[in-house]
């Protein structure tokens, strides 16, 4: 009886480990795709990538907070960021980047650059021409904060090449200006330098 | 509470330990309780780190010394933590470094916020 008991246990316990073999929930087909760590290193092409994206946004972020220019949590815009590279770059991103940091941060405040004021002259206006909402809760026309300071910033690349090796030579340069008085309070540049050999 | 700290200390300490064990013997023990290595330094060492509060941020500074004659590689990150030692924000990118053989080169970061406290500079280091 004992011996019979036994097996029963041993055969169950073989079914439940059966049982447990664990699957993924994901719905996959043939091709293998897999997430990555969105923060290592990539090293693909030469050519710019997620990596200098990050690079560049945490070098400029720590170098601005490490000044002290933010006390008295200033107001801040973004300006143009020019890339004056030969590849197609969306200059955006690194200046987003840069902004989500510092507003993380709580050092500073942003205020609507010139690429995104016209939503906010559209939500005025509806607001206080619609006729929809009450008085008492719009948001009133003319008491948006100015910019004292203005982030510009440009993208520049030196790219060598001979049969065997390419250089990608990247430089991000970011200026801080105050907006009344024109003068650069701030300025730091980014170099990256990316070579690759067949 | 008084148990869960004492875990959390006898934790970092471990860590600290496993740390310590890999690094080469000229990384100081206070210098190695901030690294996470993983796997084998390949003969890099921390000989000195600087840590200063500048503007109510965290700044650090760590010089790596690759006293092998080959180049080395290392890949690094700093990991910044809070009082209670939780993870601040989403965590740096990692970066990619060559170090020359008998060469020394510094890194330096910045903490993304004021409530940071403490840091980890995570690294490995290849061939």
């Amino acid at each position: 009886m004992s011996r019979l008991t036994s097996c029963a246990l041993l055969l169950c316990a073989t079914l439940g480990l059966t049982a447990c073999e664990t699957t993924s929930p994901v719905v996959r087909l043939d091709r293998q795709v897999n997430y990555g760590d969105a923060k290592a290193v990539e090293l693909v092409t030469n050519e710019f990538g997620s990596t200098d994206l990050q690079m560049i946004a945490e070098k400029m972020v720590g170098s601005l907070l490490e000044t002290g220019i933010f006390q008295g949590r200033p107001t801040v815009t973004i300006s143009t960021v020019k890339n004056k590279t030969s590849e197609y770059i969306d200059t955006t991103n690194v200046m987003n980047s840069i902004q989500t940091t510092l507003v993380k941060s709580g050092k500073v405040r942003f205020v609507r650059s010139i690429a995104e004021m016209q939503q906010g002259v559209d939500e005025l206006q509806r607001q206080n021409q619609s006729g929809l909402y009450k008085q008492s809760s719009t948001a009133k026309v003319g008491k948006m904060t100015a910019a004292k300071y203005t982030l510009e910033g440009e993208l520049t690349s030196i790219v060598k090449q001979s049969t065997t090796t390419k250089d990608v030579f990247y430089k991000f340069t970011l200026k801080m200006i105050d907006v009344e008085e024109g003068s650069i309070e701030w300025q730091d540049e980014k170099e990256i330098r990316k070579t690759s050999k067949r | 509470m008084f148990a869960t700290k004492k875990l959390i200390l006898a934790l970092a300490s471990t860590l600290a330990l496993a740390a310590q064990a890999q690094l080469d013997a000229g990384t100081p023990a206070a210098v190695a309780a901030k690294v996470a290595l993983r796997g084998d330094a390949h003969d890099v060492r921390i000989p000195e780190m600087r840590v200063v509060r500048r503007n109510d941020i965290l700044i650090v500074q760590a010089d790596l010394l690759n006293s092998g004659k080959s180049d080395r590689t290392v890949f690094y990150r700093f990991r910044w933590l809070d009082n209670i030692g939780s993870q601040v924000g989403d965590g740096e990118s990692w970066k990619q470094m060559g170090l020359l053989g008998q060469a020394q080169q510094t890194v330096k970061s910045v903490a993304p916020s004021s409530v940071v406290t403490d840091f980890r500079l995570e690294m490995n280091v290849e061939r």
